[in-house]
């Protein structure tokens, strides 16, 4: 049987830049991007639907509060974001001095914060689009036949808006794991964070940050086939049926 | 009060679009087991009529009973509308309607279709729902196309499958709303013939549409409109056989 690790640090002999030890920043870089870029995308997610809702709500006073929301935040860059919630947020009146500190003192939580807020509101807009592009003769069938608008939006509005939805939101995903990237700026060791750190330990650009692009790639393949299947399964009902 | 309620009765329905007055005092009486067509010219109001009976539309005045119960209304600043939407959507559990767009639910198989109503909204156990669904398509001559989705099937496939999913509601009245219009003629047929079946079985039916021999063969009552108001109505016989009113006798004259 191959000896794994002796092959491995075969491979890595006389190599002065993939020591073990940089291979070990980079692969926790790694776990943090994931982490961050996960955690952001669900709590992103989670916000998102009740939003988009509200969103397309006939309401002034309901849409218009989401809609200041996900202008700001579309409309501003995503690193001026990180750098008001993590830098501001020291100057916060007490908020050392209560149980919220020690996590927002690491870099860790102000990112996943804002990564949150800003996928969030692409999100609500993307569902938005296609909560409105829902055909209407579905929306009066399903008035026809007795169903609530709560009924309505749970059974039939919303399971084909996040159908009509997965293009679009399969980039957003794409998009907020290449943002990712700037979390390095405030000191987090992510991936990229891990690649400037190993550039400027040997000086070495090509290195560092090719194989931390390849690693983007590898995790954008990997973002890609997961939309391809879910496309694949949810999406039958817009394919001609092959005999 | 006889027996058994009358299933569906509207009383002097009006409705205005802005500044146009489409229905100007509209009514009609379903009783059980009346198959009524409504014809007309584009624009005579008898969509709008049908769609007033379930409330997609919402008429400025006029009464609503079915199955006996008075539809409250209220006045708002925005018009009138219902007092209270929870009777509303008892009451169209009762109406079921076939468009004729269709209108099945692109994201589920026709099964799916047939049975999301009846679960959801009569709260009838699944498997109750999906025994009823198949019969239901079995009848319809859709058995093997249960899984497909709508976007998968022909246009008189999509209208027999809206049929059964009306159907599946066990409906005391069915709407139906130009129902073969939007089919190519071949497939008409299909969709007539269950028509016709359903009417043969003692179905009470308001049916708005261009067949005239449908009307002919099948219906109890004609109700001829034009411009929002009943110009003439009657048993088949009368109103299509021997037309008093000149428009009607326009209406009916051959085209070419």
């Amino acid at each position: 049987m191959l000896d794994f690790s002796a092959w491995f640090n075969d491979l890595l002999a006389g190599n002065l830049i993939f020591t073990p030890t940089t291979l070990g920043y980079y692969w926790e870089g790694l776990v943090t991007t994931t982490q961050l870029v996960f955690l952001a995308l669900l709590a992103g997610l989670i916000l998102a639907v009740p939003l988009a809702i509200m969103r397309s709500s006939k309401h002034k006073w309901i849409s218009l509060p989401v809609y200041l929301y996900t202008y700001v935040f579309r409309g501003t860059p995503l690193l001026i974001q990180l750098y008001i919630i993590y830098y501001g947020v020291v100057f916060v009146d007490g908020i050392q001095q209560t149980f919220l500190w020690p996590i927002l003192r690491e870099a860790f939580y102000p990112a996943l914060i804002a990564f949150t807020l800003n996928t969030a509101a692409y999100t609500t807009e993307i569902f938005r689009g296609a909560i409105k592009a829902t055909a209407q003769g579905e929306i009066e069938a399903a008035r026809a036949y007795g169903m609530s608008p709560r009924l309505m939006m749970r059974r039939i509005i919303l399971p084909s808006a996040f159908r009509r939805a997965l293009p679009a939101y399969g980039n957003e995903v794409i998009f907020m794991l290449h943002a990712s990237a700037i979390a390095s700026v405030v000191t987090l060791m992510d991936l990229t964070g891990a690649a400037r750190f190993v550039y400027a330990r040997f000086y070495a650009p090509f290195e560092a940050f090719l194989f931390v692009a390849a690693i983007y790639l590898c995790l954008t393949f990997a973002i890609l086939y997961f939309f391809r299947y879910l496309e694949k399964k949810l999406l039958a009902h817009l394919r001609p049926q092959t005999a | 009060m006889a027996a058994t309620p009358t299933p569906l009765e509207v009383r002097n329905i009006k409705k205005r679009f802005g500044d146009t007055e489409v229905l100007k005092g509209l009514s009609l009486e379903a009783q059980k087991g009346d198959v009524i067509t409504l014809i007309g010219a584009s624009g005579s109001g008898k969509s709008t009529f049908l769609r007033c009976m379930n409330l997609l539309e919402q008429p400025d005045d006029g009464d609503l009973i079915v199955h006996g119960e008075p539809i409250r209304f209220k006045t708002t600043k925005h018009g009138r509308e219902p007092e209270d939407w929870k009777q509303v959507v008892r009451m169209r559990a009762k109406l079921s309607m076939v468009f004729q767009s269709f209108n099945l639910w692109a994201h589920m198989t026709l099964l799916e279709n047939i049975i999301e109503a009846p679960i959801h909204v009569l709260k009838k156990p699944k498997k109750e729902a999906l025994e009823h669904a198949h019969a239901l398509l079995e009848r319809v001559g859709l058995s093997a196309r249960a899984n497909a989705y709508p976007a998968q099937m022909s246009g008189g496939q999509q209208q027999r499958g809206a049929i059964a999913r009306a159907l599946a509601m066990d409906p005391e009245v069915m709407l139906f709303d130009e129902p073969t219009s939007a089919l190519d003629p071949e497939l008409v047929g299909d969709v007539l013939k269950v028509m016709h079946g359903l009417a043969e079985e003692g179905r009470t039916m308001v049916v708005v549409t261009h067949e005239m021999s449908f009307a002919r063969d099948v219906s109890s009552q004609v109700i001829y409109l034009h411009q929002g108001l009943v110009e003439e109505a009657g048993p088949p016989s009368e109103v299509l056989g021997n037309p008093t009113s000149p428009r009607l006798k326009q209406f009916l004259a051959p085209k070419y």
